[in-house]
């Protein structure tokens, strides 16, 4: 905590300086948020499986960006993710220097998929924070991939926080792609506001890391809106990956439908728990959330919880999970074939990941996703020098 | 040549094979007849080295290299092959990344470079009609979402894909309707080549009828009690297993 604290009380005045004033304008309520609420223990609910103060224990330096005050920000800015509900968005919120906008006028369709690359690399430790909105006006259409890497060799902190106002009729895609090392952990919260018929894609792809926590909230503000949540997880070493989800349905005949998959094995620790909140009034709502896993050994730790939470009376709501062992008929029925028995244990963790992967509405990322997939588990499993391990 | 020397197996520590010999030489045809329990698929499980079996005594060579210390895989690279009485679903893992992955692994282990994709493709193309099996099958997951026939039908395609030179045929037959068992019958006879031999396990005069055995052995209780020609599996459609029972007690 309080090298957080140092940090903003040495630095406030020179962020402050050169970043927009709608920043400005937040942080001494995050500053305040922060000190009350501290870093999350196992006790708070939604932190439970993912260990927060061994990833903000470490020494992070942290760097000053350049004059970014020209950034045209919305005063939507911080609504929807509130710095007063989490301490690590209100750490982001104190210290955020500059937001990517992504802003679709009305009725414009992006032909084109937008790709926001992040590549982490540094000579001594570092913290990064960072902040984007996506405003996509009605009718609009966008499909945004984010594509986050991190060299092997340092200890990274990135805690992204993002906002979606997803208008009327309008369509979002969210690709998110997390390709790290070891020794970068990550925390993202993605809050997003889904006005009437508008419909928000968002897929949390997590392929190496060293810890990581995505939170996802999705609130269903506008009649008959919709949203699908995708996750992949891989996580294998130390690695340790958590999504907790939370789908609001506020308005009637909205449509959530959600599917994570986990493969996890060695020593890594994971964590899925999917809240699906129907408020009253949220009548024909339909909502199916669906967690599958596959522990391959028995180091290896999964927790799921699916959660269900209706005050609505006509409603289609159904969840599911399952953590199941690779099939070892499946195994034997390979290697009788002539394949080995580790490549059989790819091929069936491929296979099990495929299904995610079927289901990305934008097709020319899905033989992307196979191929990063299957270079994952060859890497993890065949190569000797693969810098994703620890020992 | 695959030879069986006093055979001794348990599964989940019951003895269920108790002393089995059996030759068959290169090229021939061997039918497996017996009652249910009798052994008969634990023999073909023992010969492909499934890991619940556990091989108490004796010991199989097979061209005169020692089988049981071989790994599923290899005995698979040596030219054994299993068409399963129950194939495996597989979701998620394609027929042609699947036999990929088969094929490749056996040219590997006989020297040879992989094959490229289009040779695969052709390749699969090609032994595709051996068994009549509809392209859509094989653009599909490993036997998923296929009927009962189609499953077995799968099994003797990729017999013709990897080209095994000895082969284990456990119940084939059942679940077939008349013509999906000539189909693969006749598939499996067009594949054969003068030295690729065989065991059929069957309950039925009807496969034998196309795969003409040269040898019939009836498995009681473990063991082999009576072997003979054609006529023996004849014999058995009409008078059924009782009498050989009562000679072997």
């Amino acid at each position: 905590m309080d090298q957080y604290i140092e940090l903003f009380q040495s630095q406030r005045a020179a962020i402050e300086s050169n970043a927009p004033q709608v920043l400005n304008s937040r942080r001494q309520e995050a500053f305040d948020a922060f000190c009350k609420l501290g870093f999350p223990t196992e006790k708070v609910e939604r932190y439970r499986y993912t260990d927060v103060r061994t990833a903000f224990d470490i020494n992070y330096g942290f760097q000053l960006l350049h004059d970014t005050s020209a950034t045209v920000v919305p005063n939507t800015y911080a609504t929807l993710a509130r710095p007063d509900a989490d301490a690590i968005v209100a750490l982001n919120t104190m210290l955020a220097q500059d937001v990517v906008v992504v802003r679709v006028p009305a009725g414009e369709h992006k032909v084109h998929p937008l790709q926001v690359r992040n590549i982490t690399r540094a000579t001594a430790p570092l913290l990064q924070v960072r902040r984007m909105m996506v405003i996509a006006e009605a009718g609009s259409r966008v499909q945004i991939m984010l594509d986050e890497r991190a060299e092997s060799d340092q200890d990274y902190l990135t805690t992204q926080v993002t906002e979606v106002f997803v208008g009327a009729g309008a369509e979002v895609e969210i690709y998110d792609i997390e390709d790290t090392a070891a020794r970068h952990r990550r925390f993202h919260h993605l809050y997003a506001d889904v006005a009437e018929g508008g419909s928000l894609t968002h897929l949390a792809a997590t392929l190496s890391c060293g810890m990581t926590r995505n939170q996802t909230d999705v609130r269903l503000t506008g009649r008959g809106a919709r949203a699908l949540l995708l996750g992949c997880a891989i996580a294998d070493a130390r690695q340790h990956v958590a999504n907790d989800t939370l789908i609001e349905h506020v308005a009637e005949g909205c449509e959530s439908n959600e599917l994570y998959k986990y493969v996890v094995d060695e020593n890594a620790t994971a964590a899925f728990a999917g809240r699906i909140l129907v408020h009253e009034g949220a009548q024909q709502t339909r909502s199916n959330e669906r967690n599958a896993n596959l522990v391959c050994a028995s180091t290896a730790r999964m927790w799921a919880q699916p959660m269900l939470e209706i005050y609505a009376d006509d409603v289609e709501c159904s969840h599911g999970t399952t953590v199941g062992q690779l099939n070892d008929d499946a195994l034997f029925y390979m290697r009788q074939r002539g394949i080995s028995e580790a490549e059989a244990r790819t091929l069936l963790k491929q296979g099990f990941a495929a299904e995610v992967i079927a289901e990305i509405p934008l097709e020319a990322l899905r033989p992307r996703i196979h191929s990063l997939v299957e270079k994952r588990f060859r890497s993890c499993e065949e190569c000797q020098l693969c810098t994703n391990k620890q020992p | 040549m695959l030879q069986i020397q006093n055979l001794h197996a348990t599964v989940g520590g019951k003895e269920i094979l108790k002393g089995i010999d059996l030759t068959i030489p290169d090229g021939e045809v061997h039918a497996l007849m017996g009652l249910n329990g009798a052994g008969k698929s634990t023999l073909s499980n023992v010969l492909v080295g499934h890991p619940a079996y556990t091989v108490t005594e004796g010991s199989i060579t097979f061209n005169g290299k020692d089988l049981l210390a071989m790994t599923p895989d290899q005995r698979a690279h040596e030219g054994i092959f299993l068409s399963f009485q129950q194939p495996v679903e597989i979701p998620g893992v394609s027929m042609t990344n699947f036999l990929r992955a088969a094929l490749n692994a056996k040219r590997k282990y006989q020297g040879l470079d992989p094959l490229d994709a289009g040779s695969f493709l052709k390749l699969m193309r090609e032994r595709r009609k051996i068994v009549e099996l509809d392209a859509k099958l094989t653009s599909r997951s490993v036997n998923e979402g296929f009927s009962g026939g189609e499953k077995k039908r799968n099994e003797i395609f990729q017999m013709a894909m990897l080209e095994p030179t000895f082969c284990i045929l456990d119940e084939t037959d059942s679940g077939l309707d008349v013509d999906a068992l000539r189909i693969v019958a006749e598939g499996f006879n067009r594949l054969r080549k003068p030295e690729t031999s065989a065991i059929v396990i069957t309950h039925y005069q009807r496969l034998l009828d196309y795969l003409k055995p040269d040898t019939v052995h009836v498995l009681i209780d473990g063991r082999i009690v009576r072997t003979g020609g054609p006529e023996l599996a004849a014999e058995i459609e009409q008078q059924g297993f009782a009498h050989i029972v009562e000679g072997a007690n």
